[in-house]
């Protein structure tokens, strides 16, 4: 810290200490907007909220001062009102209605901006997106300290609002999730709702001089987005909004300075960039684990399927040698010898891992290999006599399900189904089904 | 002879220009509305500053044709992300579209300032793009966004049909075999197009103003497709001149806003006098509704109260008492029950027992409690309205089934008007004689 302090002088410091506190403000309301599907609530409020920060800086009052945050929140409020006003009296669908207050609001608080722009202490393009460089210019002294009053506002904001969500945590928690019952056991939902709507209008305006009417939107959705997709509890998700905030913060603003660009726009971009990073390494949902789950199986199919063409060809061998190639579905001998890159490899990790080994150019099973083959096949032609007897197929159907399913069935599952058809001795096709006695060995991804 | 002021050659071409992307906006914009993807537009719009600032980069010029573009590619590009987002994440719809428009945003905001700071010759001006300003517009300029916006409407104009089926039952067009999804995509490029060319005239932050405002003012006033489209086109054509006239007049006003809130006072105007579906229109007629149905009452409980006492005279306390609810103006009344008892009185309904008359019955009630009767047309309605009831009540008893094709949601809950007991053997000698 003291190194970043020399190095960049305190009113950086400043800058990026305000910057960060307002993400973390914003995020936290944000992580229930986004929960409730309300972003684009948040995005008309934020946008809204102009005109009545213009007109209480018109009456007397301050960037960040009380009346100024009065002002926003009763502009925010009468959006929310406004749009729901026209969708129930004039049957405008919710989302043109939005449409039209919005741009309404923030056009009227524009005119006013520009028609004023000599007696306020505003400019259009702070308005637009900012300007939290200048942040550290207009202070008050604390302590003796000159704390920029950017800073001082947001901390209040935040604190409120975190006291806020902390004291009435588990009534959000209920409304966002299950407003019906909440309603049911006597929460004021309609109350609830519109403190988020007015906390929406606090973080917003406290955000205002740092980052504008319109970037404000980033730093509501874009964090709680990246933690929802990171984690699954609620408080969890505020958590990580608020870390993955102040994270896009104070790298938004280094980047911002190192480009010599503007640090709220710089900042929207690293929370974007945060949320490409979690859409793609999340635990759960992520683009990778996705892929990474879907080629597990795949490998692991391709394994399995190999292990059984083996063993059907065994099986062939063993009742009629001469016969072979007619006996098991005319693919599984050539595709033993198949030359396939994927097939290839599949057979020498069965090799490698012990389950087959390799005889004069061929390959043969080892008991390991025949066991967890035995499962496979076993798993397959019981399906077949499954769908045979319920599902009342032709017999050439049997086949791509049972092919499909025998990678997916458990011990259990498999002596259900064997209680089901009962201990006959072959499928639909006529082969003999193996007895889970001789397959006990489960297949191992 | 009068004498003209003279406007400059290109100030009228730009105007024009500007009033064809206004009357384009709101045609391509009314079945954006009425698919229910007002917001969407929103998303492309912000990112097109995008666009805007990486094809001045690229082509070092301020040149509007390759600007365009660049925001066309921006917006597109866009829409791409967000579709990819609702495919391959978890992210909701609306979250998506906030995302994609606040970082969007937030790149063309980044890549303006650097532009801006690093002093590239005519970088300056991109922040136009933020808010719109029609001023630095050439005549070809002008001509260029009038011929996009020919074309849009023309497109539109050719894909009609689908995209109205789309736009009000997109579950019946894909059983018919349409391709919603690509009637999707042709109609959100469309407002994308829209979005761009509008840029000039609304800016980045606003224009989606024009793709919304207008149409949806339109659908106040009709509720035929093509007639909405003609309203819509004509309304963003307004929005769009007056807020060229008005930027041009007054010095450093941007045009978006200007535009936004001459649609938005059109837009109320249409919302509350729009004689169909407009708020007062739609007030009035509820208030008389709600005030035909208390007269009703009214004159029914009169009726009653008249034949019950024996001067033939009713007074508002015993109606009251009838009714449930106080009717007399200035009391503790219902609105529409007070307004009732006026109208009553105004169409000479009742009238008050002739002052002869109510002297000698005066020593009859008690002091200052005035006494009432039916006109002969107030008995006559009465009269007709207990006819209509009683004959409704034996069509009931009779022939329900014929009086249930009269049903309407508008009756009251049965457990209002029966008790729970009864409503219990009603249903039981229902459940005895059914099939």
């Amino acid at each position: 810290m003291a190194l970043l302090v020399s190095e960049w002088g305190a009113m950086h410091a400043w800058a990026i200490a305000t910057a960060a506190v307002v993400s973390a403000g914003c995020a936290l309301v944000g992580t229930l907007l986004v929960v409730r599907r309300m972003s684009l609530v948040g995005d008309a409020i934020s946008h809204a909220v102009l005109p009545g920060i213009v007109l209480a800086v018109l009456a007397g009052g301050r960037p960040g001062g009380v009346l100024v945050l009065v002002g926003a929140v009763a502009a925010g409020l009468l959006t929310v009102w406004l749009t729901q006003f026209l969708s129930t009296q004039g049957g405008l669908s919710e989302d043109a209605g939005t449409g039209v207050v919005f741009t309404t609001l923030f056009a009227l608080g524009v005119v006013i901006v520009t028609a004023a722009a000599s007696r306020i202490d505003l400019d259009p393009t702070c308005v637009l997106y900012g300007v939290l460089e200048l942040v550290p210019f207009d202070t008050v002294e604390i302590a003796s300290v000159n704390v920029p009053r950017a800073m001082l506002t947001a901390t209040v904001v935040f604190l409120l609002l975190a006291s806020a969500a902390w004291l009435t945590w588990k009534t959000q928690v209920l409304t966002a999730f299950d407003p019906d019952a909440a309603r049911a056991v006597g929460v004021p939902v309609g109350f609830v709702t519109t403190g988020l709507m007015a906390a929406t209008a606090l973080a917003t305006v406290a955000s205002f001089e740092a980052v504008g009417a319109i970037l404000v939107v980033a730093m509501l959705v874009v964090p709680a987005s990246a933690a929802e997709l990171l984690v699954h509890r609620l408080h969890h998700m505020a958590f990580v909004a608020i870390a993955l905030a102040v994270a896009g913060a104070v790298i938004g603003y280094m980047a911002a300075w190192y480009f010599n660009t503007s640090a709220a726009g710089m900042m929207a971009v690293v929370l974007g960039l945060e949320y490409l990073v979690a859409a793609v390494v999340a635990p759960d949902d992520g683009i990778l684990s996705r892929v990474v789950r879907r080629l597990g199986l795949a490998w692991r199919v391709l394994c399995e399927d190999r292990l059984a063409a083996m063993w059907r060809a065994e099986e062939a061998a063993a009742i009629q040698p001469a016969t072979a190639s007619t006996d098991a579905p005319a693919s599984t001998t050539s595709q033993v010898r198949s030359r396939g890159f994927s097939q290839q490899l599949a057979l020498r990790w069965l090799a490698f891992s012990g389950r087959i080994a390799a005889v004069n150019g061929g390959w043969k099973l080892l008991v390991q290999g025949r066991e967890e083959a035995g499962v496979i096949v076993r798993s397959h032609r019981l399906w077949e006599a499954w769908l045979g007897r319920h599902a009342d197929l032709p017999l050439d159907h049997l086949h791509p399900p049972a092919e499909w399913v025998e990678h997916h069935l458990g011990a259990s599952v498999r002596n259900r189904i064997e209680a089901d058809v009962g201990r006959q001795v072959s499928d639909p096709h006529g082969r003999t089904i193996p007895p889970e006695s001789e397959v006990k060995g489960e297949v191992e991804a | 002879m009068i004498v003209l002021p003279t406007i400059p050659y290109n100030t009228l071409v730009v105007a024009a220009g500007v009033a064809a992307v206004g009357f384009a906006a709101g045609v391509v914009g009314s079945l954006g509305v009425l698919r229910k993807r007002a917001l969407v537009g929103d998303a492309a719009a912000h990112a097109t500053l995008v666009g805007v600032a990486a094809a001045f980069l690229m082509t070092g010029r301020r040149d509007l044709p390759a600007l365009l573009l660049g925001a066309f590619v921006a917006a597109v590009g866009s829409l791409g992300v967000l579709v990819l987002l609702r495919r391959v994440t978890r992210t909701r719809d609306d979250a998506a579209t906030a995302i994609v428009l606040g970082v969007s945003f937030g790149l063309g905001i980044t890549l303006v300032s650097g532009i801006t700071a690093r002093g590239i010759p005519g970088g300056a001006g991109l922040e136009q793009f933020l808010l719109g300003h029609t001023a630095a517009l050439t005549a070809s300029d002008a001509v260029l966004l009038a011929g996009v916006s020919a074309a849009a409407v023309l497109l539109l104009a050719i894909g009609l049909k689908e995209a109205t089926l789309v736009a009000f039952d997109a579950a019946f067009a894909a059983a018919s075999g349409w391709p919603v999804g690509m009637i999707d995509y042709a109609l959100v490029t469309l407002v994308a197009v829209m979005v761009v060319v509008g840029l000039p005239a609304a800016g980045a932050v606003l224009v989606t103003a024009l793709v919304v405002i207008p149409p949806v003012a339109a659908r106040q006033w009709t509720d035929r497709v093509t007639t909405m489209l003609v309203l819509a086109g004509c309304f963003g054509l307004v929005a769009g001149l007056v807020g060229v006239g008005l930027s041009a007049a007054v010095p450093r006003l941007s045009t978006g806003p200007v535009v936004v809130l001459v649609a938005a006072a059109i837009f109320v105007v249409s919302f509350f006098g729009s004689p169909s579906r407009g708020w007062l229109a739609r007030w009035r007629r509820q208030r008389a509704v709600a005030q035909g149905w208390a007269e009703g009452r009214i004159i029914e409980a009169a009726l009653h109260a008249m034949q019950a006492s024996s001067s033939g005279y009713f007074t508002r306390q015993s109606i009251e008492s009838r009714l449930g609810t106080a009717v007399a103006p200035g009391r503790s009344s219902t609105m529409a029950s007070s307004r009732a008892w006026r109208g009553l009185l105004l169409r000479h309904a009742i009238e008050p027992a002739p002052a002869s008359e109510a002297s000698v019955l005066a020593t009859q009630s008690s002091q200052g409690i005035s006494l009432w009767r039916l006109t002969e047309q107030g008995k006559a309605e009465a009269v007709e309205r207990a006819r209509r009831l009683a004959l409704w009540g034996d069509v009931l008893a009779v022939a329900s089934g014929d009086a249930r094709a009269f049903l309407t949601i508008d009756l009251p809950p049965p457990e209002a008007v029966l008790d729970a007991a009864r409503l219990h053997a009603i249903r039981a000698a229902v459940a005895a004689s059914g099939p």
